[in-house]
């Protein structure tokens, strides 16, 4: 193709990229342009694109072509071409400086790349030929034009090099190059922000370019000057984002902390902005108070230990620290009328850590004169967190009410932090505060005052043991004499009462209290969140002492259940507060209350048992599933202390048994048929199968052997469930099953009669092909792992049936291959065993799973090497095994590399994960380098 | 740039295994695959950010901590994680936190977590 038509396509390409409505034209001429952009002839067209006559958008085609074989297919130009390419480019800035800005920010970028690339041996005083080449008139381009274009040439440098991938070394060494350069340009900057007639747009290029520069850690004693310069650019509004831009960018360097002298000009400077602080303040001009505060927490954010160490300036510190106080505390609220307050928050957190890491005697001099300054601080943070009146919160978009939300979640965890250094009093503060405003009978408080300071409470209470603060029953008595009228401050009361929860356990005689508080908040659909979770979290705390009050616990729930006042969560979680309840009760009393409350559930599971299945009945029947779920989940007699139930092998019971049945077994028992009824008519829906299983799943985990009494029952209908339709959830429960009770010998024959049963249904679904059921096939591997780790046994035929068709493989199913390594087995069935791993590093399997591979080779090289050595050689004898993409001398070095690899099980890793990319096609590109596995 | 560490997540490695399984087939190229990692780091670092509000507590032993370029680790042990109502107990948990504020903007104060079980 001639150069010309190859052009005219370009044209035409980028004509239809911009221009043409049709969407698959679009990306037909993007695909064919990238790749343009990549070919070599790119490097001669890419000229005769950015000639004057064509439009911006072809130029900047051209420009960016430039830039990508610049900066990746770099050693494409010989050496002795450098030199052209650099004047080229130039001459294209000059005349592109007065021309589109986007084409000369790309020629600027293209460049830097290639300043880049040959600093500092090829081009080594890069920056000074850039200055002097910009500086020479000519080219009849004005002045100030070439000085924008040199500033935006110097920008881009810096941002190129942090961008740009090369080599850790060369990095190191460029690196040290700029900042050698930094000499040259810092003087520049000085010159041109300092000239008064410098124009304003030349003034914001320079900032910006400072700003670049530091990022690249410039000493801030060398910049300290140009830094002082921003500070003097504040006052003009057209240079006020790019001057805060840069001061912050220079105050923020790690290694600004060196240069504690220059910080300690910089405080005054940052105070001296107050004025114009409170003036945007008072104005109401966010941008501007928002800018300044940034600064000043950046000074005070990351300099705060170098600058509380000057002693001889603590007023100095301490009067930037009010200055934070103030942009903390900035008026009006938070996201509406300001977004400052937010930024300081993470100031306190530094200079409370920064204080109490000074050795005892230094801590106490320093808390001296900070700790009333956080005591301020909490009131400002509650101020701040007060909501705003009904009617303007009424007013505000959801989106505001969550920022707002998620900025009182901060506000809660400053204030918990904060705890730490100011301890239980901050609490008796609190305490006196809230006494104060309920108890003053002259003036009613706000709603949004009470509820901000129980918030305080409550954040503190929540993750903190209170339970030496004295404070706390009368803080009880307080919350009592609230007058609750607004649902928001009726939440906070609910979730402080539970975040004293612990409390309430050492100090039952409180109960009775807040439980009519509790119990009466469950009825209001509003507070269901927050009621549903403050009972759950008393059931769970204070179970033994709740007894007294189980009939009308169980009384009211039963109430707002039926009622359905709360949404399916919400029941859930009732369900698992009446299990943690009803685990203290005498055994009779449990079966009492159990039946009063489910009875009605289980005569609507019975109707809808009878129905024709349909979507609705088939939700209401996962929900009462659900609530029998979970409300065996907490529904433990045992007194048992581990109530997560994850532990690995089944917990040993230490506390007696009461005698006679446990009370779920009795009930499961009663259902059980009504459960086989629901389920001849679901057994295709794997969610109600799910609902099912679930149920026996989660009172196995919570009553271990005393479920013994059902074990031969439940597995033969696990058994019927799975043979006529096979799902995930049946394999799940019977590995639940197998773990618990496969070392009893009077519950061996059902499990293992079970366990036959579903490993001899799942081959033959494996047989049809496994691909369309990765859940069973993930289940059954994780029931095979159980199985294996009990047993010992061999299951030879399931997995190697199941690698040799290639499938995803779990990490059980790698660990269970390890195992089955060491056993006899190995000698029958090994070269079988080392085909699959042969397919699976191949690629049939994924790569995160190699280095378990690895370890199965490196088991079989050490105890079975005479085999491997036949095994590893009759095996890749064959032609595209285990994949085409491997050659026959690859697979010989493969086989050596693994045959020598005895002792370093690293090093086998290593040659696995090389072989696995050779064999799919991702050796030695960048992706298979990027990738963390 | 965005920080990969979420690349070692659930999402992340599914997302590896079927870029993988496009490269082995043919459909795509190493250079497209590496673009979508990168994409995805930067979309998980942005959503993690701003999209995520769940608070959780926890607390538990200290065993190890480091901190090492701008990453810390903390090996905890006895862990209690607290979300709203539910409690979870782990024996050992590994947390890898880095940075995140100077990742996503210069308005909120973030950092990228990553909590896993010990192996």
């Amino acid at each position: 193709m001639s150069d010309g038509t190859e052009r005219h396509r370009q044209d035409t390409g980028l004509h239809q990229l911009y221009y043409d409505p049709n969407i698959e034209n679009k990306n037909l001429a993007q695909k064919w342009l990238m790749q343009a952009q990549v070919s070599p002839q790119a490097w001669q067209f890419c000229w005769a694109l950015l000639s004057p006559d064509k439009v911006p958008e072809i130029q900047y085609f051209g420009a960016s072509a430039l830039h990508t074989k610049i900066s990746r297919y770099w050693s494409d130009i010989p050496s002795d071409q450098y030199e052209t390419l650099k004047t080229q480019l130039f001459s294209q800035i000059a005349c592109f400086s007065s021309g589109s800005k986007m084409v000369l920010t790309r020629l600027c970028v293209a460049l830097a790349s290639l300043a880049l690339n040959t600093m500092p041996e090829v081009w080594p005083g890069a920056v000074p030929e850039m200055v002097r080449v910009f500086q020479e008139e000519g080219g009849g381009v004005d002045g100030r034009a070439r000085c924008l274009a040199l500033l935006e040439l110097l920008t881009v440098l810096p941002e190129e090099f942090q961008t740009s991938r090369m080599p850790q070394y060369r990095k190191g060494q460029v690196r040290g190059a700029l900042g050698r350069e930094w000499g040259s340009v810092c003087p520049l900057l000085q010159q041109l922000l300092r000239q008064g007639d410098s124009p304003g747009a030349v003034k914001a290029r320079v900032l910006r370019c400072l700003s670049s520069w530091v990022l690249l850690d410039v000493p801030l004693s060398e910049s300290e000057g140009l830094v002082e310069d921003c500070f003097t650019a504040l006052p003009d509004p057209e240079l006020f984002d790019t001057a805060v831009e840069a001061i912050v960018n220079a105050i923020s360097q790690p290694d600004s902390q060196r240069y504690v002298n220059t910080l300690l000009k910089l405080v005054p400077q940052v105070l001296s902005l107050q004025e114009q602080l409170r003036e945007a303040v008072q104005n109401g001009d966010m941008e501007t108070s928002h800018g300044i505060c940034r600064i000043a927490v950046a000074l005070g954010e990351n300099h705060s230990r170098a600058l509380l160490e000057q002693v001889a300036h603590w007023q100095g510190f301490l009067a930037l620290v009010n200055m934070i106080m103030f942009c903390t505390g900035i008026p009006g609220h938070y996201p509406v009328n300001e977004t400052t307050s937010s930024l300081t928050l993470t100031f306190w957190y530094t200079l409370q850590d920064d204080i109490m890491s000074f050795d005892c005697e230094r801590q106490a001099v320093y808390l001296q004169v900070y700790r009333p300054v956080y005591f301020q601080l909490v009131d400002v943070l509650l101020h701040k967190a007060q909501f705003p009146s009904d009617q303007e919160y009424a007013s505000w978009s959801s989106d505001e009410k969550e920022q707002f939300r998620i900025y009182r979640v901060d506000i809660s965890d400053t204030l918990m932090y904060v705890y730490e250094m100011l301890g239980a009093e901050l609490l008796s503060n609190l305490y006196e505060k809230l006494g104060r405003i309920l108890t003053n009978t002259e003036q009613a408080s706000s709603w949004q005052h009470t509820e901000a300071l129980l918030y305080g409470f409550q954040s503190i209470a929540e993750t903190i043991d209170v339970n030496y603060s004295d404070v706390i029953p009368g803080l009880i008595g307080l919350l009592l004499r609230i007058n609750i009228n607004n649902v928001q401050l009726a939440d906070t009361v609910m979730f402080t009462i539970g975040a004293l929860a612990e409390w309430l356990a050492d100090h039952p005689v409180m109960l009775s209290s807040v439980l009519p508080l509790v119990l009466q908040a469950l009825g209001n659909p509003d507070l269901s969140i927050s009621s549903v979770s403050t009972l759950k979290k008393i059931c769970r705390e204070c179970k033994y002492d709740l007894p007294p009050y189980a009939s009308n616990i169980v009384a009211v729930s039963r109430e707002v259940l039926s009622k359905q006042i709360h949404k399916t969560s919400q029941c859930m979680w009732l369900m698992q507060a009446l299990g943690f309840l009803l685990s203290a009760l005498h055994v009779e009393e449990i079966l009492r209350n159990l039946h009063s409350l489910i009875t009605p559930y289980i005569q609507q599971l019975e109707k809808l048992a009878d129905e024709t299945p349909n979507p609705s009945n088939k939700l209401a029947i996962i929900h009462i599933l659900g609530l029998l779920s979970n409300l065996f989940t907490t529904l433990d007699i045992s007194k048992q202390e581990d109530e997560s139930g994850e532990s690995t092998a089944p917990p040993v019971k230490t506390a007696p048994l009461p005698p006679g049945p446990n009370p779920v077994v009795v009930v499961l028992q009663q259902v059980f048929a009504l459960i086989q009824t629901v389920l001849s008519k679901w057994l295709n829906d794997s969610q109600v199968v799910e609902a099912v299983c679930a149920i026996f799943e989660k009172s196995v985990k919570t009553l271990l052997h005393d479920f013994a009494p059902m074990v031969s029952q439940l597995s033969e209908m696990l058994g019927q469930m799975y043979s006529t339709i096979p799902q995930a959830s049946a394999l799940d429960l019977t590995r639940q099953m197998v773990h618990i009770f496969a070392r009893e010998t009077d519950h061996f024959p059902p499990i293992k009669a079970l366990f036959e049963l579903v490993t001899s249904v799942t081959l033959s679904i494996f047989q049809q092909g496994p691909r369309d059921h990765p859940d069973i096939v993930d289940s059954f591997m994780q029931l095979q792992a159980q199985v294996c780790f009990w047993f010992l046994i061999s299951f030879t035929l399931g997995f190697s049936l199941v690698l040799s068709l290639s499938l995803s493989l779990t990490h059980t199913l790698s660990s269970s291959l390890f195992l089955f390594c060491c056993g006899l087995v190995v000698q029958e069935n090994g070269k079988l065993l080392l085909q699959a791993v042969l397919e699976a590093i191949g690629g049939g399997s994924s790569r995160s799973l190699m280095e378990q591979f690895a370890e199965v080779l490196f088991s079989l090289n050490k105890h079975c090497f005479p085999l491997l050595t036949v095994w590893l050689k009759e095996a890749l004898q064959a032609q595209g095994f285990p994949s085409t993409r491997v050659t026959t001398e690859q697979k010989d070095t493969f086989t050596q590399q693994i045959l020598r690899e005895r002792v370093n099980k690293r090093r086998m890793k290593d040659i696995v994960k090389e072989f696995t990319l050779v064999c799919r096609g991702l050796h030695g590109t960048e992706y298979a380098a990027e990738y963390c596995l | 740039m965005a920080y990969q560490l979420y690349r070692n997540t659930t999402l992340g490695n599914s997302l590896q295994e079927s870029l993988d399984e496009l490269i082995q087939t043919q459909q795509i190229t190493p250079q497209l695959a590496l673009q979508v990692l990168l994409q995805f780091d930067k979309a998980i670092n942005t959503a993690l950010a701003n999209r995520v509000r769940n608070r959780v507590n926890f607390k538990g032993s200290l065993n190890t901590y480091r901190f090492c370029d701008n990453v810390w680790t903390f090996v905890l042990n006895d862990v209690e994680f607290r979300e709203v109502t539910d409690l979870v107990k782990v024996d050992k948990v590994k947390i890898v936190a880095c940075d995140g504020k100077n990742q996503v903007n210069d308005y909120f104060s973030h950092s990228s977590l990553i909590i896993r079980p010990s192996q």
